[in-house]
């Protein structure tokens, strides 16, 4: 297994560097220019923190909900649903200050629960696939944001389906003043915090564990197959909620359709990379946030499309998907 | 009178073109699901589909290379596909995700590198209406063809035991991992073909995002027509119907986002077993060597 591991990182070193070489750049420049973008100064580095918090939610929820072996492939639905409703609720009550800020917050979590919840039913209650429940569910939140934001909810002035800028009142706190750094990454640190106890030390967490590893023996030991596939489909759906409505108030500042670009697919190598374990998967998410945000010093300094990033991700996918941290998965009795 | 039928032969024309490579795609993700292997990634076979097509046309000036080149694109990711699923016995979705994501993110790092700009590529020479008409009607011809195949061929009926018991098919002496990939590369040149359809049949370029989605819809197709050709077919022809009524109703006040959605409200609608006999194949997804029992 270490062997293989280090055959995949060798082939996708060999695959950025083929790709850079094809864009007629030197592959140890491309990687330093991305290493500089990445972490180059104080600037780079929040940034790079700020991509970290982004990626670190829809990874942790992902994993969670692996862990029992139900695959949400829709952290990326439900950060849009999460982060609607706290831009909304953010832009509703400007002079709250606080209050609208963890309302907002509080709003995103539920909003993205709700929309988790969603295909848990489905799961729980129809025995359908979570996988192409959430897939859909993904599109559908895009479609809804869309709807309600170019026609009953238009903020006044709006061009696009977004809503008004949130005041500075509803805006997270910020950790290093000058840049987008703010409380979203020490929240997202102690959601995987709170996540790795939950999993190792609370009844949920070894009855959610026993149904992924094996589904047919949790199940004859009373455990409720399906009640656990519907509180962690909701469970994790509120974490990537929260995730999109900390993007909303700490990085964007308002609302867009399009906050989350693919932060829940990516979330799937982050978590797998993470060993499904909360404490690694924030490691990993570091990793991915230095090639997430050196990206487009890649472009602008060695000339090297940005999304090559986009494809070695997609390779590393593809390469995780051969660890058989989930095999239980597909048995799991409807 | 005759303008009523005029619009209305209009209107079936454009559902027929939305349709078309919802159909390729969705016809791809029956014949791979059919095998046992669960395809989420139709949407990146597209893309791949569309891109290559354009690319090899730019180059050669001859679209049917493209066409063929597109056609090519999407069997080898599909190939891709059925060998993680079998020989490396990964997971379908993770790995289909990932295809899904390297092939987005390859066309775009490839429309940079062919094109010199992100986002749309050069217009290139493209099929023609009759090339399009040809293709619809080759959309026809596929499904009935596939139809065929599954249930009147015995290589149908083998296929469609890998993705009920794969253990069985072994032991009749075949080998299901072999079938998979088959099914998969066949599956995927189909998709790539919905691809080719959209860059030169539809268009005549390749732009970041112009499979909007259509991978996905294909899915909710697949799911909706009861894992079955003739039904796949079918939901593709209504969810082009759809589309196509999108531009009629514009003015009507009834939502776009309303007609977007139906696709995929109709798939969860499948999924919850609403619509009567929607159930994926026993093993589909069940990585073959181990027993499904």
């Amino acid at each position: 297994m270490r062997a293989a591991a280090w055959v995949a990182v060798g082939g996708l070193a060999l695959a950025g560097a083929g790709a850079t070489l094809l864009a007629g750049a030197n592959p140890l420049e491309a990687a330093g220019a991305l290493l500089r973008g990445a972490l180059g100064g104080p600037q780079q580095i929040a940034e790079t923190l700020v991509q970290t918090a982004s990626l670190l939610f829809p990874a942790l929820a992902v994993g969670f909900a692996l862990r029992g072996g139900l695959f949400n492939i829709g952290a990326d639905g439900q950060a849009v649903a999460g982060g609607l409703v706290a831009g909304l609720i953010g832009a509703a009550w400007p002079g709250a200050g606080g209050f609208a800020l963890v309302a907002a917050l509080a709003g995103g979590t539920l909003a993205g629960g709700a929309w988790g919840a969603l295909a848990g039913v489905l799961r729980a209650r129809f025995g359908g696939s979570e996988v192409i429940a959430t897939l859909m569910l993904n599109v559908l939140a895009g479609l809804l944001a869309t709807y309600l934001l170019s026609g009953p909810l238009r903020a006044p002035g709006a061009t696009g389906p977004e809503t008004a800028a949130l005041p500075e009142s509803v805006w997270l706190p910020l950790l290093m003043p000058g840049t987008r750094l703010s409380v979203a990454l020490p929240l997202a640190l102690a959601l995987a915090a709170a996540l790795q106890i939950v999993l190792r030390r609370t009844i949920y967490g070894f009855e959610l564990r026993a149904a992924g590893l094996a589904p047919e023996t949790a199940r004859r030991a009373g455990i409720d197959l399906g009640a656990i596939a519907f509180s962690a489909l909701s469970l994790s759906g509120a974490m990537a909620g929260l995730g999109g409505a900390t993007i909303v108030t700490g990085v964007l500042h308002r609302f867009d359709p399009a906050l989350s670009p693919g932060y829940g697919f990516i979330g799937i190598a982050v978590a797998l990379v993470g060993g499904l374990e909360p404490a690694r998967i924030a490691l990993s998410a570091f990793g991915f946030a230095i090639l997430q945000s050196g990206s487009l010093t890649l472009q602008a300094f060695a000339h090297v499309p940005k999304d090559v990033i986009v494809l070695l991700e997609g390779l590393a996918i593809v390469a995780l998907a051969g660890r058989r941290a989930f095999v239980a998965r597909a048995t799991l009795p409807p | 009178m005759n303008e009523a039928l005029a619009g209305l032969a209009s209107f079936a024309t454009l559902a027929l073109i939305k349709a078309a490579p919802i159909a390729f795609a969705a016809l791809g993700g029956v014949l791979c699901e059919r095998s046992g292997v669960v395809d989420v990634a139709l949407e990146g076979q597209l893309a791949a589909g569309a891109f290559t097509a354009v690319v090899v046309s730019a180059a050669s000036g001859n679209p049917l290379l493209g066409l063929a080149a597109g056609i090519a694109a999407g069997a080898l990711l599909g190939y891709a596909l059925g060998l993680a699923a079998t020989r490396f016995g990964a997971d379908q979705i993770v790995a289909g995700i990932g295809l899904n994501v390297f092939a987005l993110g390859a066309c775009a790092f490839g429309l940079v590198l062919v094109f010199g700009r992100e986002g749309t590529s050069d217009e290139v020479h493209a099929l023609g209406n009759r090339g399009e008409a040809a293709l619809i009607l080759a959309g026809f011809g596929c499904a009935a063809a596939l139809h065929a195949l599954f249930y009147a061929s015995p290589w149908g009926l083998r296929v469609r035991a890998c993705a009920e018991n794969p253990a069985a098919v072994r032991d009749a002496g075949l080998d299901p991992g072999r079938m998979r990939r088959l099914a998969c590369t066949a599956g995927g040149a189909l998709a790539g073909l919905g691809g080719v359809f959209l860059a030169l049949a539809e268009l005549d370029l390749y732009s970041d995002g112009m499979t909007a989605g259509r991978g996905f819809i294909a899915l909710a197709a697949v799911i909706f027509g009861g894992w079955t050709p003739l039904g796949a077919a079918a939901a593709s022809l209504v969810f082009g119907a759809l589309s196509a009524l999108q531009f009629g109703l514009q003015r009507s006040g009834i939502p776009s986002e309303a007609m977007q959605a139906l696709p995929y409200l109709a798939a969860l609608a499948a999924l919850a077993g609403w619509t009567g006999r929607a159930r994926a194949p026993q093993a589909d997804g069940v990585p073959e060597e181990r027993r499904f029992d």
